[in-house]
């Protein structure tokens, strides 16, 4: 694996990591539904 | 229609239930194989601008339309295109594509999930444990599915018993309804899921290099992310990273608007819509980007990977990967994980399909659930056979074609622009923040109004051109295999009349004009 397709690889899981823990969290901490 | 509407247990229970929905087999093996044939890593730039730009402006269209159908006890898109312009007499009709498309997928959906069951079965009992090359195993497959008698399978039967299996599972999770049927499967289905896919993940990213240095974990995912950065100038590398996140989301399919109708006014569909977006693409680009493609490189290095990728998702699931995890220790244990993986994957997928058309028969003709359910049994059982036992002869290919790419595509455009320019970006924008947990970045205003409708123009009319057309006039079908594709579509076209019909009959004579509830 080249050092290009390491950034990549990196940046893309890192991002739907982060958006997971994002929305995730919020969910948890607000309202439940009706 | 005084009849109390099912509806959610839980927040977690919804977004599971879209986010399962949407996870399906093509996660594990459609993606890598995509990504390694459009530039690699580089394929992931395309992937995410489309995600942003078309798959999540989606899901909330989807989302918000349902919830507010849902206000006028409507689950279906016919009736949900009709509380959104109740003037207009015929919207109802472009509605027909919302519970025809999940149905036609269902009908040949549930035949190929109840492979993952039966070749789950087979991890466990050992029964492929002596085959090591590529031609045994596809000799298996085939054998299996019917297309031919070998020293596997002498008929069809086990495929049959297997397909039966898995159809009365689906008809008792939905025969359950939403809460007690669809939610419980999902809550425990999708955490299985997950442990099974990191369990998986662990153990190709730790093989090393057991047979070649050369063939290692390093190589192998590069082979998937080291970019191709010229792949980007191709349009077509672009259309088909819009593709991949049109078909992985299950946007345009109708099951969301469904899902959606059971939620209550003022429930966040923001926050929900993103976080079920969030799961699917966890599943997609963290395991599937991560399993498939490696294990293949690591056992047979790069230029047998390379044609494993463009041999198809079911060269890569069902010949591949028994073959990989077949040289492992603990084989029996991590075929079975592989393959039961893909049946949660697929089982979760093809609930969400049956539940548009007993939606539609519960709300538009107070039909109970027990009966729609009946109904939709019988109906869908006889509509798969075609499918079993005409598989060689492209029947399967062609329901795809239809209920899994042309009509998805159409509908989704209908769906946005119906959201962005009939029902109007003020009044849109005012629904999707109702009860919302988080505000939407106030340049997806545009985003929706502009760019989404336009981004599904172009694909529409790019497939339209360079590969629907030849599937439209047959021009790649086998002469022996045209009665069967002709037959196929006489009986989608019926399908889709009688669908017509059924609409018409449900507006006939009452009154239109329900009230949000």
């Amino acid at each position: 694996m080249n050092a290009a397709g390491l950034v990549l690889l990196v940046c893309s899981w890192g991002f739907i990591i982060f958006l997971n823990i994002f929305c995730f969290r919020k969910v948890m901490a607000k309202k439940e539904i009706r | 229609m005084s009849k109390i509407r099912d509806s959610w247990g839980s927040r977690m229970g919804v977004i599971m239930a879209v986010a399962g929905s949407a996870i399906g087999l093509g996660n594990f093996l459609r993606f890598p194989a995509k990504a390694a044939a459009n530039g690699g890593g580089a394929f992931m730039i395309p992937y995410l601008a489309a995600l942003l730009l078309l798959g999540i402006p989606l899901m909330w269209i989807e989302w918000t339309l349902g919830r507010f159908g849902g206000g006028f006890e409507h689950g279906t898109a016919p009736g949900i295109f009709h509380s959104v312009s109740r003037k207009n007499r015929f919207i109802k009709y472009f509605g027909v594509i919302g519970i025809f498309g999940p149905l036609v997928i269902f009908i040949y959906y549930t035949f190929i999930e109840s492979w993952t069951l039966g070749y789950s079965w087979f991890a466990f009992a050992g029964k492929y444990s002596g085959l090591h090359d590529q031609a045994s195993m596809q000799s298996f497959l085939a054998g299996y599915q019917g297309l031919e008698k070998n020293s596997h399978f002498n008929g069809i039967v086990p495929a049959y018993g297997f397909f039966l299996a898995t159809f009365a599972a689906n008809i008792w999770v939905v025969y359950h309804g939403i809460r007690g049927g669809i939610e419980k499967l999902c809550n425990w289905a999708l955490p299985v899921l997950f442990l099974f896919g990191v369990l998986l993940m662990a153990r190709v990213l730790t093989l090393g290099a057991p047979l070649r240095p050369e063939w290692n974990v390093s190589g192998g995912l590069g082979f998937l992310w080291n970019p191709d950065f010229s792949a980007l100038r191709s349009a077509k590398v672009w259309i088909e990273a819009a593709g991949q996140i049109f078909f992985t989301l299950s946007v345009g399919i109708g099951v969301i608007l469904t899902y959606a109708s059971y939620l209550k006014k003022g429930d966040d569909v923001v926050l929900s819509g993103l976080t079920a977006a969030a799961t699917n693409e966890l599943a997609e680009v963290v395991l599937g980007g991560s399993i498939v493609i490696t294990a293949a490189f690591v056992f047979f290095g790069p230029q047998e990977t390379k044609s494993i990728a463009q041999s198809g998702v079911f060269n890569l699931g069902f010949v591949t990967m028994p073959l990989v995890l077949n040289q492992l220790p603990l084989a029996r244990l991590f075929g079975f994980a592989w393959f039961f993986l893909l049946f949660l994957a697929g089982i979760t997928s093809s609930v969400s399909l049956a539940q548009p058309a007993i939606a539609f028969l519960e709300d538009e003709f107070a039909i109970g659930r027990k009966k729609a359910v009946a109904i939709f049994a019988a109906s869908t059982f006889v509509l798969c056979q075609p499918g079993i036992f005409f598989l060689k002869h492209g029947v399967v290919d062609e329901l795809d074609f239809w209920g899994g790419t042309f009509f998805l595509v159409v509908f989704a455009a209908i769906e946005a622009i119906l959201f962005a320019w009939v029902f109007g970006m003020d009044k849109a924008w005012d629904e999707i923040h109702k009860g919302a947990d988080m505000r939407v970045p106030v340049v997806y205003k545009f985003i929706i109004k502009y760019v989404t409708p336009a981004f599904l123009l172009v694909i529409l009319g790019f497939w339209f051109w360079q590969e629907w057309l030849p599937v439209i006039f047959m021009s790649n079908v086998p002469a022996e295999n045209r009665p069967y594709i002709v037959f196929t579509r006489i009986v989608l076209a019926c399908l889709f009349i009688v669908l017509g019909f059924l609409v018409r009959q449900a507006w006939r004579g009452r009154k239109l004009n329900r009230q949000p509830v």
